[in-house]
């Protein structure tokens, strides 16, 4: 008997939920339990209460939120006119230099952590620079141990921001801004009072997502040995996870934060499939320019980027520094590839080139699988809860990294305390983490596949799918021979994306894998720079080599995706 | 076609990134133990150890087992952080086989935890923490090896494995060994104290300088137990000092003074002193990092002035960077020197249990010895680093050549060392520690300022003496610990949540005790 057409989408659906039942609402059911559950099984609220009362953990929550704001503030302040110049006017370079705003996507900011902790030691370039490297130096990350946090972080995410940004621009009907110019508006006025309120789901977009990653970001407080922040003092407490309820209490209170932010920004976008956003009825021209105009507005651009390359230059500068030749010296006074070969035959380093590569290949494949079902049912399906299934694929742009790792890890420990020797290898995620992993990892990156399927699936017509199947296709033969061909490039670029970013993916890898032997490319760079002697020069030549890669990556998304490039990165 | 091919390109160059360090690595070689022969026989071993020390061991116990019995092992390590950490993860392992089991373990041959040791962390941790937990196996070791590598049981006071006896007074396996040993000193980088004019500290107190304010690196005491130890040597060297000053002013036998009250409010009071030093330390610290070897890596970087470090830390980074850059000094009569230890995990049995057995007799062979201290290229020493850690084997001192550092422990170890019976108060310390300096950094870093800004000596000295009088005493300390033994036996409260509620009544009270001082600067 062949099944209607709903049938079969509804069956998706029921895949679907059974998906993120498992992977996603049991690990964060798990947190909220043990956080409100004595060990009778009584509801308590004890355990919340006290993360409130202990002025360590206030003070973790108090740091983690303001430099999140700090964050999102600078990204924006960055981002909002670079975003101007480029959609608004044309001058030379401008495509070039737009390209190159993206370059700081490339490199994990825990790794850039480690070249900028360089750069601001007491003794470090920027001291010898400002004159002051003969003496006792300045102690820049002592007494302003954040900044360093907060530089690497706006550096790395106003990228996030200008994407969003530029895409809302070049929605705006330029129309409206000619109409109040014409009544007698100043170009600022017009600005304030038309183009900014009309580009307004656009910042809150960015912002949503800068605040979010900022706020749950582990690697680079922890590469700063920032102590006094949320994420790591949940990561603090992974080794307590089994009988110690506060860390599950903090997680929930971290969960609860990361949620109501991101449904804050989600309120004011309110952007669905279906609806089309404010498109512009008009094309709108940009303005050349020539001339010091023409310079001026490459200025910007120029001193961004030279400030975003800063964590680049200085992890590359640091992976060919003779170990303790960068001291007192505005660049290493001695220069060796020796690094990049102990990364070659470190026992550690290439093996979790190797875990990650499998980890994320699998979970690129999970993620496809799942994407595409979701792709399918939000665009293609009619049923009513299409847009509450996109909402859950979503999600996981809500639910911070640490959070799903730490309730992964729960139901493991859980599982091997009720069912001791006789739970698979598997399952026990101390023991062998491949499947949390590839699970955490699937489960992140989904948002960035949804997203590339779901914008091919609105290019592509339905009717080519439905004259095959006049034609007597089967479904299975529709999608194979029909939509997936034409989705195609969309598939790529969004594996790749999410290829990439599991590849070096931090707060997953850094809490889920215990064992050497299955440590991915994160956690062996976290190791590394832990490491005498040698380590933090091999952990930054592996830290180039991810660089690379993510160039490459993102270059190749880039040109198979174009101009959509950016909608991957919107909320 | 060629637009196609220019963009699939990428994908091409992708996988010639991945793949092309994994062929580099295998062309190139590398230190995998398992290499030779390959094999299926595994030992687990859970440490916080680094991994140079993981690595070296890995590839030598490899190459020294298939020599003697025709087969490699490899070693897979569990490293979910430090000392105190790994307990953590090991309490509860066993414990929820105990709940599974009304209460009690299961015999050996049915528990299977997946880890096989223990090794690394330090002598206290594996008698007065892990030890009481009924975790750790009985070594069956012949006692004619044990004799032949500790001719002398104990150095200067402390054992170098464990030596409990039963009721008629006769050895019992012992359920830890010393695989080498540790000792606790200062590091500091001369050049960065020229500059700040301040000459290079050799005693723990020439630490609490005020002019070292902001410049020392230090770790965590809760996350790092080697950290934790390095400062209770400070406590005990003040108890020494107190104690020295008692029997000078005492007259009679030891044991007789030893049994008078005076005695130990004479301990209260050498305690205390302690407690003050290290507060003044805290109190110059840039900031408490969770990893030990962090401090190693400021100092010689140029971010700190000074620090407190294990000795092989200090050492190895003084090889890396030079000894103008970073030196390591251990302060003469004022530091401990300890064992290192290695353990059996209850439930390894069978071919672990052997296996197990098998990598203690190669740590404490000569080989396994002269691994910790050989310069690399040395026949039997490490391919890449000197471990430049000190070997426990009296046998191996006889002959040095070859090694990366010329000292002996055996010869410089001597009047003070760690005395058990002082570390009464160390279970506890460690959060109470944390406390003062870490939940209360603001308020402890105001009003150290603020008495540094003062202009009369006499008054600034006389406020740091105040400041650093934490309202706590031993006593405190000790009733705390009886407490938390009491609940954790009964199970009238949940442990984590009365440790954690404790720890927050301590940072409440020290805060107090910081803002009542730096009130009484502002007369200036």
């Amino acid at each position: 008997m062949r099944l209607s057409q709903r049938a079969v989408h509804r069956l998706v659906s029921l895949a679907l939920y059974a998906f993120f039942a498992v992977f996603f609402l049991w690990p964060i059911a798990r947190i909220m339990s043990r956080g409100f559950e004595t060990h009778d099984g009584h509801l308590t609220f004890e355990y919340v209460w006290l993360i409130f009362q202990d002025p360590r953990l206030v003070r973790g929550m108090f740091n983690a939120i303001v430099i999140a704001a700090i964050v999102t503030l600078l990204c924006l302040l960055i981002a909002l006119p670079l975003a101007v110049l480029s959609v608004r006017y044309e001058f030379p370079g401008r495509g070039f230099l737009g390209g190159m705003m993206l370059a700081p996507l490339v490199l994990p900011p825990f790794v850039g952590a480690i070249g900028v902790r360089l750069l601001l030691g007491r003794l470090g370039p920027l001291t010898v620079l400002l004159g002051m490297g003969g003496g006792a130096g300045f102690d820049w990350l002592g007494r302003f141990r954040a900044a360093g946090i907060i530089l690497v972080e706006a550096l790395h995410l106003y990228p996030i921001l200008l994407l969003n940004l530029q895409a809302s621009l070049a929605n705006v009907d330029p129309t409206l801004e000619h109409a109040a110019a014409n009544l007698g508006a100043s170009r600022w006025t017009v600005f304030r009072r038309v183009t900014l309120p009309l580009i307004r789901p656009g910042i809150f977009a960015g912002c949503t997502l800068t605040v979010i990653w900022s706020f749950t970001e582990l690697g680079t407080p922890l590469m700063f040995g920032f102590n006094t922040i949320t994420p790591v003092q949940i990561f603090e407490q992974i080794t307590d996870v089994a009988e110690n309820p506060l860390p599950f209490a903090l997680v929930v209170v971290t969960l609860v934060v990361a949620v109501t932010l991101y449904l804050t920004g989600k309120v004011f976008l309110g952007r669905s499939y279906d609806s089309a956003t404010t498109k512009a009825s008009v094309a709108s021209a940009p303005r050349k320019l020539a001339g010091w105009h023409a310079a001026a507005a490459c200025l910007p651009f120029v001193v961004v980027l030279a400030l975003a390359l800063l964590p680049h230059v200085s992890v590359i500068l640091t992976s060919l520094s003779a170990p303790g030749q960068w001291y007192r010296s505005l660049i290493p006074r001695e220069f060796t590839l020796a690094h990049y070969h102990a990364a070659l035959t470190d026992d550690l380093a290439i093996p979790s080139v190797t875990n990650s590569a499998i980890y994320a290949s699998l979970a690129t494949a999970v993620a496809l699988v799942v994407g595409l079902g979701v792709g399918m049912i939000a665009v293609r399906s009619r049923l009513p809860d299409r847009g509450f299934i996109d909402a859950l694929a979503m999600l996981p742009l809500a639910v911070p990294g640490i959070v799903l790792a730490f309730g992964y890890l729960a139901i493991s420990v859980g599982l091997k305390q009720q069912f001791q020797q006789r739970l698979p290898l598997w399952l026990n995620v101390q023991e062998m983490p491949v499947v949390f992993l590839v699970v955490a990892y699937a489960t992140r990156r989904l948002p960035y596949i949804v997203r590339s399927i779901a914008a091919g699936l609105q290019q592509t017509p339905v009717d080519l799918e439905l004259a095959a199947s006049n034609l007597g296709a089967g479904r299975m033969a529709v999608l194979r021979r029909i939509t997936l061909p034409l989705i195609f490039a969309n598939l790529i670029a969004g594996a790749l994306l999410a290829f990439a970013f599991a590849l070096l993916e931090v707060s997953d890898s850094i809490i889920l894998a215990q064992k050497e032997a299955y440590y991915p490319i994160t956690r062996a760079i976290l190791e590394l720079s832990q490491r005498l002697g040698n380590g933090i020069y091999i952990a930054s030549a592996l830290g180039v080599w991810a660089m690379l890669l993510l160039t490459i990556t993102l270059l190749a998304a880039n040109r198979l995706l174009g101009r959509k490039m950016g909608a991957v990165f919107r909320v | 076609m060629n637009c196609r091919m220019g963009k699939y390109a990428y994908i091409l160059l992708i996988a010639a990134m991945l793949i092309g360090p994994v062929v580099a690595h295998a062309v190139h070689g590398s230190g995998e133990a398992s290499a030779p022969g390959g094999t299926e026989d595994r030992l687990i071993i859970i440490t916080p150890d680094g991994q140079e020390i993981r690595n070296e061991y890995r590839w030598a116990f490899a190459q020294w087992h298939l020599v003697k019995y025709g087969t490699p092992v490899d070693l897979e390590f569990l490293t979910p952080g430090g000392t105190a950490d790994i307990r953590r993860q090991l309490d509860t392992i066993y414990r929820a086989i105990r709940d599974a089991h009304g209460g009690n373990l299961p015999p050996e041959n049915q528990v299977d935890i997946g880890i096989d040791m223990v090794w690394g962390g330090g002598d206290y941790e594996f008698n007065s923490k892990l030890k009481p937990l009924g975790i750790l196996q009985p070594i069956q070791i012949d006692p004619n090896l044990l004799r032949q590598v500790f001719p002398q049981p104990t150095l200067a006071g402390v054992k170098l494995y464990d030596q409990d006896k039963d009721k008629s007074g006769n050895p019992l396996p012992p359920r830890w060994i010393g695989a080498c040993l540790s000792s606790f000193g200062i590091i500091y980088n001369p050049d960065l104290c020229r500059s700040l004019g301040i000459s290079p500290p050799k005693t723990w107190s020439d630490l609490t300088d005020p002019r070292f304010f902001a410049s020392l690196s230090l770790a965590d005491p809760t996350h790092s137990s080697s950290a934790g130890a390095a400062y209770m040597m400070v406590i005990q060297r003040g108890m020494a000092d107190a104690e020295g000053e008692f029997f000078r002013t005492h007259t009679g036998k030891p044991a007789q003074l030893k049994a008078m009250p005076q005695y130990q409010t004479a301990l209260d009071a050498g305690w205390k002193l302690g407690m003050s030093r290290l507060l003044l330390i805290a109190a110059n610290a840039r900031y408490f990092s969770d990893s030990s070897t962090q401090p190693p890596s400021d100092v010689a970087g140029g971010d700190a002035a000074a620090g407190m470090a294990i000795d092989f830390y200090g050492r190895v980074t003084e090889e890396t960077v030079g000894p103008d850059r970073e030196t390591f000094i251990a302060p003469r009569a004022a530091t401990a020197i300890t064992p290192d230890p290695i353990a059996i995990l209850y439930g390894c049995h069978g071919k672990q249990l052997e296996l197990a057995n098998h990598f203690i007799e190669f740590l404490l062979s000569e080989p396994g010895q002269r691994l910790w201290i050989l310069k690399p290229g040395e026949p039997g020493g490490p391919r890449d680093l000197a471990l430049r850690r000190a070997p426990i084997r009296r046998s191996v001192y006889r002959d040095r050549s070859g090694w990366a550092d010329d000292f002996d422990y055996f010869d410089t170890a001597g009047g003070f060392n760690q005395r058990g019976e002082w570390m009464g108060t160390f279970s506890e310390l460690p959060s109470i520690w944390a406390a003062a300096w870490i939940d209360d950094r603001d308020e402890l870093l105001d009003a150290t300022r603020r008495i540094l800004a003062v202009a009369d000596p006499n008054h600034r000295a006389q406020l740091l003496a105040e400041l650093s009088n934490l309202p706590v005493t031993r006593g405190d300390v000790t009733r705390e610990i009886a407490e938390a033994n009491r609940i954790t036996a009964d199970h009238s409260e949940d442990p984590d949540v009365w440790h954690a509620t404790q720890r927050l009544n301590w940072a409440k009270r020290f805060a107090a005790h910081f803002a009542k001082v730096a009130a009484e600067t502002a007369g200036g």
